[in-house]
Formats: C-alpha cells, sequence, structure tokens
C-alpha cells in the first residue's frame, strides 16, 4: 500500500507540474479555465486508477486460478 | 406571470397561472429535452424519487415568448427552501443526490450542465431535482461543465461546516453562486492537508483557478468517460465522509433545560393539538421549533410543516429524527427569526424572502414571545404585526415575567420592559388578531392564545 500511496503522489506531483506548465497554448477562456485543468488532471488520475484496479484484479485472478488448479493436482 | 427564479437559463423558464407553476421548454432546448424523455433518464430518476415528476400541457405560451417546444406542469413543492436554511445533513443529503443523478445521467447518455444546490428541493422529507432542463447529451471526452459549481455549492460549504465552524453555512447567503474556492481554501484547516482528495478539489482546484485566470490554456481538454466516472466516485466518496457530529457543549444542553413539569408539557400538547383541530390542515410553520415535538403534532394532523430555528444543531436533530422516523410532512430549516431570509440575487429577486413565501395557514409561536420581546427588545406592537404578515391563524404562548425562564433573562439585564405582561399583550395582538381561544397551562404560568387574523 505504501507504494502505492507513494506512486499516486508521484503521479500527483507530475500532473500537476502538467497543469502548471501546460504543453502548448491554444486559446483564451474564462476564469473558469482553472477547473477545467484540475478536472482534466483528475480524471486522468482517476482513470489510471481504475485502469490499474482492474489490471490488478485480473493478476489476482490469473494467480488465484493458477494456486486453485496446482492445488487440485496435488490432492486428487 | 414569469418568475425571476430562472432568468438566466435560455432553455426554459418558470411561470405561474392561475396559482399553478409551468416550466416552458424553449426551442433552442428542444433536442436535448427528446432526448431526456426517450432516453429513458426522466423514468428513471422519477421512479426513483431523484427528479420532480411533471406532464406535458397544453397551454399557451407566455405573451412574451410565443416560441415554445412544450409546456411542463411539475409536481408542486410545498415549501421552497434554500441552502442556507439547511442544516448539515439536508446539504449532504442534496450533494449526494446531485452526484447520484450525474451517474444515472451518464448511464443514459446524458450529464448535468447544473449542479446547483438552488435546483434540489426537499419533497415529502426528501430531496430531488427540481430543475427538469439541467440535463445534455454526454459527449464522449467532455469535461464536467458542473464540476467547479458542485465544489463551490456543496463541497466547500460542508467541508467549512465541518472542519471549521458549522455557522459558515451562512457564507452561501452571502455568495449565490456557491463559497469561492479561495476563500474556502484560506477558512480551511490546515489539517485539511490530511485528506488528500478533499485537499486536491478545494485547495489545488483554488491555486489551478487562481493561475489560469486570465491565462492562454487549451480549449479543448479531453476527459475520459472512465476518468469522468471515477472523479464523481470520488466526490460521492468524500461528501460521505464528511460528518457534523455537533457540539454538545455548546448547543446540546440548552435543550434539555426546560422548567416543564411532565404534566405541564402533556396540558401544553394536548391544547396546541385542540387548537389545531379547530383549524384544519393546510401549511404550518413552527418557529423557534426546537427539535420539532409541537411541529410533530400539526404535522400527525396533515399540516405540510415547516420547522424554523436559530440552532443548527436542533436543525439537525429535528431533520435526522423525522427521516428515521420516516415523517415526511417535515420540513427543519434554519432560520434567525430576527433577521430571517432576506430576498438575494438579481433585483433581490432570484431568491426569494421568508415573507414572500407565505403566509402560512397557521403559525406555532410556543416559548418564543419573551425571547423576541425581552432577549431581543422586539415590542409586542413590532411582534403582533410581524407574525400578522405570515399567518391566518397564530397559536401563541405567552410567558410571563413570573416565569423562571424570563427570571433567567432578566437577570443580567435591567428591567425596562414596563409593558411585558399579559394584558398589554393582549391589547397589542387585538390590533392585528381576534384572540378566539385561550388557556393556562397547567403546573406553569403560562397561557395559550388560538387567534385569528382580522
Amino acid at each position: 500500500m505504501k507504494a502505492w500511496k507513494a506512486a499516486t503522489k508521484l503521479l500527483l506531483l507530475l500532473a500537476l507540474a502538467f497543469v502548471l506548465w501546460p504543453p502548448t497554448v491554444y486559446a483564451y477562456l474564462d476564469p473558469g479555465s482553472g477547473s477545467l485543468m484540475i478536472q482534466a488532471m483528475l480524471a486522468a488520475l482517476f482513470a489510471v486508477s481504475m485502469a490499474i484496479k482492474v489490471y490488478w484484479r485480473k493478476i489476482k485472478l490469473l494467480i488465484a486460478a493458477l494456486f486453485s488448479s496446482g492445488s487440485e493436482t496435488k490432492d486428487p | 406571470m414569469k418568475l425571476p427564479a430562472s432568468f438566466r437559463d435560455p432553455s426554459g423558464f418558470l411561470f405561474s397561472r392561475n396559482h399553478q407553476l409551468y416550466r416552458q421548454v424553449n426551442p433552442v432546448y428542444g433536442d436535448q429535452y427528446d432526448l431526456l424523455m426517450s432516453s429513458g433518464l426522466y423514468n428513471r430518476l422519477v421512479e426513483s424519487k431523484l427528479l420532480v415528476p411533471h406532464r406535458e400541457v397544453d397551454l399557451p405560451p407566455e405573451d412574451d415568448h410565443p416560441e415554445f417546444h412544450r409546456v411542463l406542469a411539475p409536481e408542486q413543492i410545498p415549501f421552497i427552501s434554500y441552502p442556507y436554511e439547511w442544516c448539515f445533513s439536508q446539504l449532504k443529503e442534496a450533494a449526494l443526490t446531485t452526484l447520484e443523478i450525474q451517474t444515472r445521467a451518464l448511464e443514459f447518455g446524458m450529464t448535468l450542465k447544473d449542479s446547483s444546490a438552488y435546483n434540489i428541493q426537499f419533497k415529502e422529507g426528501s430531496p430531488l431535482l427540481i430543475d427538469t432542463l439541467s440535463f445534455e447529451e454526454y459527449i464522449e471526452g467532455e469535461p464536467w461543465v458542473a464540476y467547479r459549481q458542485f465544489c463551490q455549492h456543496f463541497l466547500a460549504p460542508l467541508s467549512l461546516m465541518v472542519y471549521r465552524d458549522i455557522r459558515l453555512s451562512q457564507l452561501l447567503r452571502i455568495h449565490i453562486d456557491g463559497i469561492p474556492l479561495d476563500l474556502t481554501k484560506s477558512l480551511l484547516p490546515l489539517t485539511t492537508l490530511l485528506r488528500p482528495s478533499l485537499w486536491v478539489h478545494i485547495n489545488l482546484h483554488a491555486k489551478s483557478q487562481k493561475y489560469f485566470a486570465g491565462k492562454q490554456v487549451p480549449t479543448k481538454r479531453h476527459v475520459s468517460r472512465t476518468g469522468l466516472l471515477g472523479m464523481v466516485e470520488n466526490l460521492q466518496a468524500i461528501v460521505n465522509r464528511l460528518k457534523w457530529k455537533g457540539d454538545s457543549t455548546e448547543w446540546a444542553d440548552y435543550y434539555d433545560e426546560t422548567n416543564y413539569s411532565s404534566v405541564a408539557l402533556e396540558a401544553k400538547k394536548r391544547l396546541v393539538g385542540e387548537f389545531l383541530d379547530g383549524i384544519g390542515p393546510g401549511m404550518a410553520w413552527d418557529l423557534g421549533a426546537n427539535t420539532g415535538l409541537f411541529a410533530r403534532l400539526a404535522a400527525e394532523r396533515n399540516h405540510q410543516t415547516v420547522c424554523f430555528d436559530i440552532d443548527p444543531w436542533a436543525v439537525e436533530n429535528n431533520y435526522l429524527k423525522s427521516v428515521k422516523r420516516g415523517q415526511t410532512g417535515i420540513l427543519p430549516l434554519l432560520l434567525d427569526l430576527t433577521n430571517p431570509s432576506p430576498g438575494i440575487g438579481w433585483g433581490n429577486q432570484e431568491r426569494t424572502s421568508l415573507i414572500e413565501r407565505g403566509p402560512a395557514d397557521t403559525v406555532l409561536a410556543l416559548a418564543l414571545i419573551h425571547h423576541l420581546a425581552i432577549s431581543n427588545n422586539l415590542p409586542f406592537a413590532h411582534i403582533s404585526a410581524f407574525l400578522g404578515q405570515i399567518c391566518q391563524h397564530l397559536i401563541i404562548e405567552f410567558v410571563p415575567k413570573t416565569d423562571s425562564q424570563v427570571k433567567r433573562l432578566l437577570s443580567t439585564r435591567e428591567d425596562i420592559f414596563p409593558d411585558y405582561t399579559q394584558q398589554g399583550f393582549e391589547r397589542e395582538f387585538r390590533k392585528t388578531f381576534t384572540i378566539e381561544a385561550s388557556a393556562p397551562i397547567a403546573e406553569s404560568e403560562r397561557v395559550l392564545y388560538l387567534m385569528k387574523k382580522e
């Protein structure tokens, strides 16, 4: 869990840097642009987090499946 | 007549005709309205009691808006209340309702374009969305346009109420579009850092707003559907975690300190009940309702009952109690009667004053007169004139100077109230009301009156 939290923090810092120094300048927006930027950052974070969750679940299922099939052969 | 509460929205507006409220859908919003109805979202939300039901009516449009798509007759809300009148749990429930609606809307290919707390009202004890025109088609990759509004209208006041002071909900009365996030950030304690998710939505959000104000930024930012759902889920988790436990030392004790014997209390309940029986059901306002003991007598007699109290703890307690008992006829609200909600917003008309939302059929003013007359130096004539503006029937308790509670109020100040007598009370109230009945409350020195406005 510690590693996961550290990774999240790092990602947050990177995303913050991305927000504070946007790579491309296109157009002028209203003062609500700050809200849009933070939302984009958060949504990106949550999308990554959801993806990790899904893959992690799949990996856990795979391990569980391997383990259960292994135990069946040992104990007929 | 067009109502001033909805003039900002180009999608449509509210108007009243023959005391019935209608909502006109403008042609510019026609496709979105049709999508709401055809997608199944409307039915799903109405079944879940999250959206106010309406029927489409064949009615000529308002003269100055001849072009229209539909005219809707929404179910009526008995009493319109505002976020600065809600207790903590009411605002929290309203926030969760908004997020639940957004989640369901996304399932049906739509999204909320507004997340104003004023779009939520309490009907039969539960919060629901009253602005049928709040939805638009969801386009994959688009951000949630109402995110900032959600943070300002809900997250900011709720976090201030929990982490700083429950009374900060009153900032909503000054800031009609929600509490600015930079202000919220400056008021929240440093310990907010321990709650990273909240810190991001408030503090980092405020910093981002400041940094990008007036700057050129990309006009398009891709927000994936998964990311958006994740963010809404995160907001739900944050709001769910916010809990106000009340300040037992400051508020709670007062309500246990009554000078009633159990005989007097039962006698007062019986008298109030008898007076209510003589009036018949309608809209009842209980002023200074505490936790709603007497308001429940009105609700049990099918009065739509609104309870007002100045104390956030009492309102919270009353609301939670009503929810727990399934008493849907009671709406507890926070109100300082000596400074009731004014008309606010553009032209002082967007959110109406307390008086404009009346008059009630019946007002209960129990154990209140001494607080108004003695603690607040309000002459009987002014109290009587004000009550005459807000009700037809008045059930009012006179508390004499010999009563222990009044003695207590006078113990720390000079008695400058020579007219505070039962005779003086009756004389002034007779100028506005007819006294229909009066009875002493057993085992007390108090007198209960039933009055009718002349």
